[in-house]
């Protein structure tokens, strides 16, 4: 399914307005983008100027209003909910800045649910292994509830990466930590995906973790930052 | 749907359960009330129905019994008991007049011989052997009658009554009457005598109204459907009617299963309420899984995937609730089987009754999947965007055509199955309708309840406590929805039953006597036709008189074909029914279609049938009827239709034929006077000492005994209505919990802009007081408007709203919300503000 000349993820005039109480709302106008195999993309902007819906319409948790959004070579705009879970259990990864671990499940369960989805027989057995790679074996059998914020948003990125995705998105993922905690958090992620080789885009506020990127984009009002890229481009 | 996928979703149902029952508890509460109550109807009834069957022959009092109208067992007749029976007993049952002194009373006189009885034993106060009583004491023969009676005529053990014109004395009481469930309704108690020491009393003559029965012990191994066969094929044209120890109270059988069915209806209603909480419940439960779902959806999950992870764990927790209704229903039943059996005048079995259970867990198994499935099928819709967006997440959206086609499905098993089960398939579309209709008045009411609520928040203005109140009752939120279909039904099924009892009991206890005779006067010879007419017509305080000639009669066959195979179980072909005759129209007489006989006519004989009934049964005008009277079989041609008034409890024939055709058999004569109240005793001490082989019948001894069988009946049903009040209630609890958290961020709010405490309790009891009367209204009005239908279209009675009751569902209604609202809104006020809005940002 991998084509290396071909872009990961291939954005053209996409579009989001959403239908509130009080009339449609424009989220996003026209964004068109490519984001190569293997690269890492930052997203940064302003409040409200639609980051993390452009990510939410890549990872296909939200349907485009206009335009097309390609991933690995598949158009997302044409699938329905279904198709695109399979999609997404198949080939992405997705991180939350609130980490979003289903609080019944400890946290081997939380990281073997998109292995057991996909039909993994060794579903706790690689589940396990990826805690280990994110220094939590020891932490299997908790819940997220007895588990710190940091330690969570280690769980929720062993859950990311445990099926191996060729894309990984991550909404600001160290927005509910401390700095130590984000810190070691970001080390991971990117060591984690070095790894992998996998592509990331990833929603942030912090200047410093969007310059870990190769590269960035700024948003606002729903659009790109044209003359943001143009500066950065210079 | 693969296994793989069921697995898979079964392991995420198991791990979601981990949690516990927290959240279920109304949800549990609701199914095993409703499933208890129905269980614990159908416990009891399988008791009764056991208890019946397996003691059938002491009930009947023998093995099988032979039973004939107006006349004792000819020489045919006793030679095949002979034949066929180890020994027989003979029975005859009348009604008559018990006198002791100028003191009378109604009775139902039972008169037996020396074999009686032949299966069970009297209980007598004081002990002793029935024939010791019989024999009587100081040169009067004996007898025993129910102390009621006694009571009632100021009789002790050793004083002495009279039966016609022979003089008896009292011996004992009866304690108990082993066969006394086989007779079924009788207007008189007990009294009992040897059939011989009657023969002075002049109350067995030929045409007075008797019955006999002849109770058999058979041999061991008899077959019953043989014997029957042989009984019926032989003394078919005789008017000999044939029960056994099969069934050995039909009457009582059939009352238990009609009343088992129809309550097990009414806890149908209580379920339908605990429907509503379930439906809360799940609603409530899947709310709080929005980030779970969302979060599966994320990691892959498909739709078919979350539903059934949520289906099989609301199913799991509906095993649990309906396990928890079937122990409560099968096992209350037997520990107060004692206190039950107590009640019961005939016996019942208590054990465990699978049949029963099986049948409230069918019922709660379906409910709770018609109620839980639209919200179950709404969870899969749920996106992964809800992470990060619920704002704009849509909520009102039915379901997909498969669910909507299941719970069609569901909800057409759920009919079908409560009507086999309730014998009923009429009174179980009712029901389902009347459920259904309410359900959705309910709805829709709420609905204009809420609007009106934000229509009128700027009319409180200045009154911030109401302003409060009517902004919650607008609100999508919380709204009125959940409170007054929680609380509707229950009251709705309440004052339905409510109206509908007042309004029976009106028009028997309150209207009838109006227009009933004062008395029936049965037994009348023709000899004494002219002095009971002088002594009545000359009353200046008698209204009205009428009398006709009276025989009693069965009808056996339509045109030649058995009547029973013709009519089926209609009224007018089972048992034997009054008939006359009449020479000419009588003057009030109203010929619907066809001619009356001419006067003096002598030709084949005529029937004139009432209109109504023969429209029921499907006769026309050249119809020929074979009615066995007195064991002889007289055919007829109906040559005229007529109406019949039988609400007026006045005198009404279904069949009068010409007098010739009747005039020539043994019989007596049937009266009705209309009097003023304060003449009755008068003109029947009169009567009684000048004819003293008369019946008279009291009508408003009879309306009283009517009334109290329906004071009983309502008072049953009303406690199935209770349980669907408490359901109800569970609901209510249910829907202020789940508003809870709402309250406290509520308070916190108001708090904080300066409102006390006491305005915002006020607020809040204000809320649930509103609420309380809106449900209370719309019930009292789908209840009235139900109970209006009922009394106009099945029971053809008029109708009047019974304003004590319609009171009492409302202010129910307020009370029964303020204390589910108050209970949880003492948790809110007491919070502090900070603690609450800091969690929440």
């Amino acid at each position: 399914m991998t084509d290396n000349n071909n872009p990961a993820l291939h954005l053209l005039d996409a579009s989001l307005t959403l239908n509130s109480n009080t009339g449609p709302v424009e989220i996003l106008h026209g964004i068109s983008l490519d984001v190569r195999q293997g690269e890492t993309l930052g997203l940064v902007g302003p409040s409200g100027s639609g980051k993390s819906s452009l990510l939410m319409l890549m990872g296909g948790l939200e349907q485009a209003t206009g335009g097309t959004i390609t991933a690995l070579g598949q158009d997302l705009t044409v699938m329905d909910e279904d198709a695109l879970a399979r999609f997404r259990r198949n080939n992405m990864g997705v991180v939350f800045q609130s980490f979003h671990l289903i609080p019944t499940m400890t946290a081997l369960e939380n990281v073997a649910t998109p292995l057991e989805l996909a039909g993994a027989k060794d579903a706790f057995e690689r589940a396990q292994a990826e805690l280990q790679a994110v220094g939590l074996g020891h932490r299997a059998g908790h819940f997220p509830a007895q588990m710190s914020g940091g330690e969570q948003q280690r769980v929720a990125l062993a859950r990311a990466l445990a099926p191996r995705p060729a894309i990984l998105l991550a909404d600001e993922p160290t927005g509910n930590l401390d700095e130590a905690n984000g810190a070691a958090v970001m080390d991971l992620l990117f060591g984690l995906r070095d790894r992998s080789g996998a592509t990331l885009v990833m929603v942030t506020h912090a200047p410093e973790l969007a310059a870990r990127c190769d590269r960035v984009i700024r948003l606002r009002d729903g659009r790109i930052d044209e003359e943001a890229a143009r500066e950065a481009a210079e | 749907m693969n296994a793989g996928r069921l697995r898979l979703a079964w392991r995420f149902a198991l791990r979601e359960l981990r949690g516990g029952l927290k959240g279920f508890r109304i949800f549990l509460a609701c199914l095993a009330l409703g499933v208890g109550v129905i269980a614990a109807i159908g416990s009891i009834r399988a008791s009764i129905e056991t208890g019946l069957s397996r003691e059938g022959a002491t009930i009947l009092g023998g093995d099988a019994e032979l039973n004939f109208t107006y006349r004792f067992a000819n020489e045919n007749e006793r030679a095949w008991l002979d034949r066929n029976a180890l020994r027989y007993s003979e029975i005859a049952e009348f009604r008559s007049m018990a006198t002791v002194g100028e003191e009378r009373g109604l009775t139902q006189v039972k008169a037996v011989d020396g074999l009686y009885p032949l299966k069970g034993a009297m209980d007598l106060a004081p002990k002793m052997p029935l024939e010791t009583a019989l024999a009587g004491a100081e040169g009067l023969p004996g007898g025993v009658m129910d102390r009621v009676l006694a009571d009632r005529l100021g009789l002790q053990p050793g004083d002495s009554f009279r039966l016609g014109t022979q003089d008896f004395r009292l011996m004992a009481v009866i304690a108990l009457e082993p066969d006394a469930a086989a007779s079924g309704f009788e207007l008189g108690p007990r009294t009992m005598v040897r059939t011989g020491d009657l023969a002075a009393s002049g109350l067995l003559a030929p045409g007075t109204l008797f019955d006999t029965k002849y109770r058999m012990e058979l041999p061991a191994g008899s077959d019953l459907n043989t014997l029957q066969a042989e009984a019926e094929g032989l003394f078919e044209t005789t008017g000999m009617r044939w029960r056994d120890a099969r069934n050995g109270a039909p009457g009582i059988a059939s009352f238990v299963e009609r009343l088992g069915g129809f309550l097990v209806l009414v806890g149908l209603s209580g379920l339908a309420v605990g429907g509503v909480g379930v439906s809360a419940a799940v609603r409530a439960y899947l709310a709080t899984k929005t980030a779970t779902i969302a979060t599966l959806r994320t990691l892959g999950a498909e739709r078919q995937t979350i539903f059934l992870t949520y289906f099989l764990q609301i199913g799991a927790l509906t095993l649990i609730g309906v396990g928890i209704g079937l122990v409560l229903g099968g096992l209350g039943p037997m520990l107060l089987g004692p206190l039950i059996a107590a009640q019961l005048p005939f016996p019942a079995v208590f054990s465990i009754y699978p049949s029963a259970l099986a049948e409230a867990a069918l019922y709660g198994v379906l409910t709770a999947f018609i109620f839980a499935l639209w919200p179950l099928a709404r969870a899969e819709r749920i996106r992964a965007a809800s992470l990060f967006r619920d704002a704009f997440t849509s909520r009102t959206r039915l379901p997909a055509p498969r669910y909507l086609l299941a719970t069609a499905l569901a909800l057409a098993a759920l009919v079908g199955l409560a009507a086999w089960f309730s014998g009923s398939a009429q009174l179980t579309l009712w029901t389902a309708g009347g459920l259904m209709g309410a359900l959705m008045v309910l709805l829709v009411s709420a609905l204009g309840i809420g609007f009106l609520a934000r229509r009128s928040t700027a009319a409180s203005r200045g009154r911030p406590a109401l302003r409060w109140a009517l902004s919650s009752i607008g609100s999508a939120r919380d709204g009125a929805v959940p409170a007054v279909l929680a609380l509707g039904l229950g009251l709705t099924v309440l004052a339905a039953i409510g109206q509908i009892d007042g309004n029976m009991r009106r028009a028997i206890a309150g209207n009838l006597p109006d227009v009933a005779p004062s008395y029936f006067f049965v037994d009348i010879q023709r000899s004494q036709m002219p002095g009971f007419l002088e002594r009545v017509g000359n009353d200046p305080a008698v209204n009205r008189v009428e009398n006709a000639p009276m025989l009693r009669g069965v009808l056996t066959r339509i045109n030649g074909q058995s009547a029973a195979e013709v009519a089926g179980d209609h009224w007018v072909v089972r048992g034997d029914r009054g008939i006359t005759y009449a020479a000419a129209r009588p003057e009030a007489t109203e010929v619907t279609a066809g001619t009356w006989w001419p006067a003096n006519y002598t030709g084949d004989p005529q029937i004139s049938f009432a209109a109504e009934e023969a429209e029921e049964l499907g006769l026309s005008l050249g119809d020929t009827l074979t009615l066995n009277i007195l064991g002889r079989d007289i055919t007829g041609t109906i040559t005229s239709f007529r109406n019949v008034d039988f609400s007026t409890a006045g005198m009404g024939f279904v069949m009068v034929l010409n007098e010739a055709a009747l005039a020539g058999a043994p019989h007596s004569f049937i009266a009705t006077v209309y009097a003023d109240e304060q003449a009755e005793a008068a003109i029947l001490r009169d009567l009684a000492r000048e004819m003293p082989n008369i019946t008279a019948i009291r009508m408003r001894d009879a309306i009283d005994r009517v009334s109290d069988i329906l004071r009983q009946l309502a008072a049953a049903t009303a406690y199935g209505a209770a349980a669907t009040l408490l359901t109800g209630f569970l609901v209510l609890l249910g829907t202020a919990a789940a508003g809870e958290p709402a309250r406290r961020y509520e308070a916190a709010l108001l708090k904080t802009l300066g409102a006390p405490r006491r305005q915002i309790l006020l607020s809040f009891a204000l809320r649930s007081a509103l609420l309380g009367a809106a449900a209370g209204l719309v019930a009292l009005a789908a209840g009235i408007a139900g109970a209006w239908a009922i009394n106009a279209y099945v029971f053809e009675t008029g109708y009047a709203v019974i304003w004590p009751n319609a009171l009492m569902v409302v202010s129910g209604g307020i009370l029964t919300t303020l204390l589910a609202g108050l209970v949880f809104a003492m948790r809110p006020l007491a919070a502090k503000p900070a603690r609450i809005l800091r969690a929440r940002e």
